[in-house]
């Protein structure tokens, strides 16, 4: 019994040192943030607390010797990419997973060759991107070369979310809507997706936050026009000064608040379901 | 109205359905009794347009539907573990093959709403329609599943072991009730199942499955008294199959009158019904087939003995409370058991019943 509780102890203190240290560097960047500027550095002590860095990075600072951070249009350039890579790859996840149902001959080949795009390192993708752009004479941009590889690297997880999902999945209430005379389209529509949409969900915030700190492969196929992390790196190569670290503090707020959409969209389907529990609801279409 | 000719099917060269032939008329209820492994659901998905026969063909009405999508059959198909839709509540689970369906779909919401309220009331379900189908019984799920397949009015309804999975009470009630409703509507049921109780309680014609083939297909009545092939007999659990080399010599032991020299001759199993068996003590006069008493079942209104005879076999001997009294037998006795010769069925070398 002691050494139950002794282990207990052990595992509890563990864990919180891990989350603590996972926690730390975002920690310490959420405090360096509030560093007085512009002469503050970042490091420790703070001189003053001060909110000019977060003023800064929305240009609201009055001018000085220190440039505002390039990523007004990449974070534009960011999200629009990271959105239509979800969009483009959980479609493709959820019709390639729903085709891995049934057994099909080769369907080991094409399951390694789906997942082959996230295991092969970014940088050797990149750089045979570069190489086959070359090749064939195809400018190198974010919205052509990088977005089909950020699908590439996105796809495999939105499809092995999915897989999981299918696995599960009780086929049927499928076999019951086809034997009720529904059509395998409807039937598809009305109950399977309904069914596994939470993971659907899932699969697209993965898609999504992958894409969208994507480095590697961007890197070497964004052209000129540069995403928000390849920005942020651009920085790094001159200075850090803490609107950096504002900035950090707002993205992550950003991924969380994203995270809290994701959280509240699976509430509402399930507050959904226990509605149609109280009262009767007329299906529109 | 539902005819099934020479239908076959093999899953990666092994054997599920083979050869099989058998017809439902309109507004009858069929039963088909096999274990599991027999190839019972198999042959339900194959007659449902689930899975299609590598050989023969299924009519419904005279036409051929072999080649019919599953939503185009017209076949109701009630699921072994009900199979209802988790993200709907009962009405709409019941409403769903009405407002979806491919030929005929309803689209007046009243209509709709006239026909699924006939249908609650008919299996019973009034109240329940609000209701997500996680916060219903295990018997309501049931009845959601029969009335879902119900109100969109097909001809003739397959269930797969509907009764499968409710408690011993409420299957008893449903059985009643399921046949209540099919006389109602006036559809034929094809009711399969592994309970012989339920096989022959409920049929009006029933049929019997064994390794992907129908081997015995008749009234219940007649499939309990006089199984026809041997796999029907065993598959009743009402009768002691006795086999092997010394046969005969079991039988003369044990049958306390005259045996019929010719049947003798060409049986290879013969079949004696448990109730049918009588025990007396090692020391008593009559003769009798020694048999090590192992253990007894005590159900209520009857008990069942458990015997081992000396060719290791297990004979078992059915005593109905309102016949006999109760008797204390010791473990690991001997006992003599012996019958009538007239309550003997012969199984000649192809299982068939001989005479």
């Amino acid at each position: 019994m002691d050494k139950v509780v002794s282990l207990r102890w052990f595992l509890g203190i563990f864990t919180a040192a891990f989350v603590l240290f996972l926690y730390g560097p975002f920690i310490v960047m959420g405090i360096l943030s509030f560093q007085q500027g512009p002469e503050g550095g970042p490091q420790f002590p703070i001189i003053e607390w001060s909110t000019y860095w977060y003023q800064h990075v929305f240009g609201l600072a009055p001018p000085s010797r220190i440039a505002p951070l390039p990523i007004g249009e990449a974070l534009i350039r960011s999200l629009t990419l990271a959105f239509a890579t979800m969009v483009v790859s959980t479609v493709m996840g959820v019709l390639t997973a729903q085709a891995f149902r049934q057994p099909f001959r080769g369907s080991g080949v094409v399951f390694y060759s789906v997942i082959l795009g996230m295991i092969v390192p970014g940088v050797l993708l990149g750089l045979g991107m570069v190489l086959l752009a070359n090749q064939v004479g195809i400018d190198r941009n974010w919205w052509s070369t990088a977005f089909v590889l950020h699908v590439v690297y996105t796809y495999p997880f939105a499809f092995l979310v999915m897989l999981a999902i299918f696995n599960r999945f009780d086929e049927s209430v499928e076999e019951a809507s086809l034997s009720l005379g529904v059509s395998p389209a409807k039937t598809f529509r009305k109950v399977t997706f309904p069914i596994i949409f939470p993971g659907v969900l899932s699969a697209m915030l993965f898609a999504f936050t992958l894409s969208y700190d994507e480095f590697p492969r961007t890197l070497f196929t964004g052209g000129s026009d540069v995403t928000m992390p390849i920005a942020i790196y651009g920085t790094f190569a001159v200075e850090i000064h803490p609107n950096l670290f504002a900035f950090g503090v707002l993205s992550t707020l950003f991924s969380f608040s994203l995270l809290a959409v994701y959280g509240i969209l699976l509430t509402l389907s399930i507050r959904r379901q226990n509605q149609r529990a109280s009262g009767l609801q007329e299906d529109i279409t | 109205m539902l005819e099934v000719k020479a239908v076959s099917k093999n899953f990666s060269g092994v054997p599920a359905v083979e050869d099989v032939s058998f017809t439902v008329n309109e507004n009858e209820y069929v039963t088909l009794l096999g274990s599991s492994g027999s190839g019972k659901s198999v042959l339900l998905r194959l007659i449902a347009g689930l899975l299609t026969p590598d050989e023969g063909d299924v009519f419904l009405n005279g036409t051929p539907i072999t080649d019919l999508p599953c939503h185009e059959r017209r076949i109701g198909f009630v699921q072994q573990k009900y199979a209802l839709f988790p993200h709907l509540n009962v009405y709409d689970n019941i409403a769903f093959g009405l407002r979806h369906r491919v030929i005929d779909p309803v689209k007046d919401e009243s209509i709709i709403r006239k026909k699924v309220q006939n249908t609650i009331e008919l299996v019973g379900l009034v109240g329940q329609e609000t209701k997500m189908t996680g916060q219903i019984s295990g018997g309501q799920k049931q009845r959601v599943s029969l009335a879902r397949t119900l109100v969109t009015e097909p001809k003739i309804c397959l269930l797969d072991e509907p009764l499968g999975a409710l408690d011993a009470n409420l299957r008893e009630r449903m059985t009643i009730e399921l046949q209540n409703i099919r006389r109602e509507l006036g559809v034929s049921f094809m009711h399969v199942t592994g309970n012989e109780f339920e096989a022959l309680a409920m049929g009006q014609n029933m049929l019997v499955m064994s390794d992907g083939r129908i081997v015995q297909q008749g009234a219940p009545q007649d499939m309990y008294a006089r199984p026809q092939d041997l796999i029907t007999a065993k598959s009743m659990h009402n009768f002691n199959i006795l086999s092997g080399d010394d046969l005969s010599a079991q039988l003369k032991a044990g049958t306390s009158d005259k045996l019929p020299a010719t049947k003798l001759k060409d049986a290879h199993f013969c079949a004696i019904p448990m109730d049918k068996i009588d025990i007396s003590d090692a020391s008593a006069k009559t003769s009798g087939l020694s048999a090590e008493f192992l253990t007894s079942e005590f159900l209520g209104n009857k008990i069942i003995y458990f015997f081992k005879i000396e060719n290791g076999d297990v004979c078992e001997v059915e005593n109905h409370m309102s016949l006999r009294e109760r008797r204390e037998l010791k473990a690991n006795a001997t006992y003599q058991l012996h019958w009538k010769s007239k309550d003997i069925l012969y199984y000649g070398e192809n299982k068939q019943l001989l005479g």
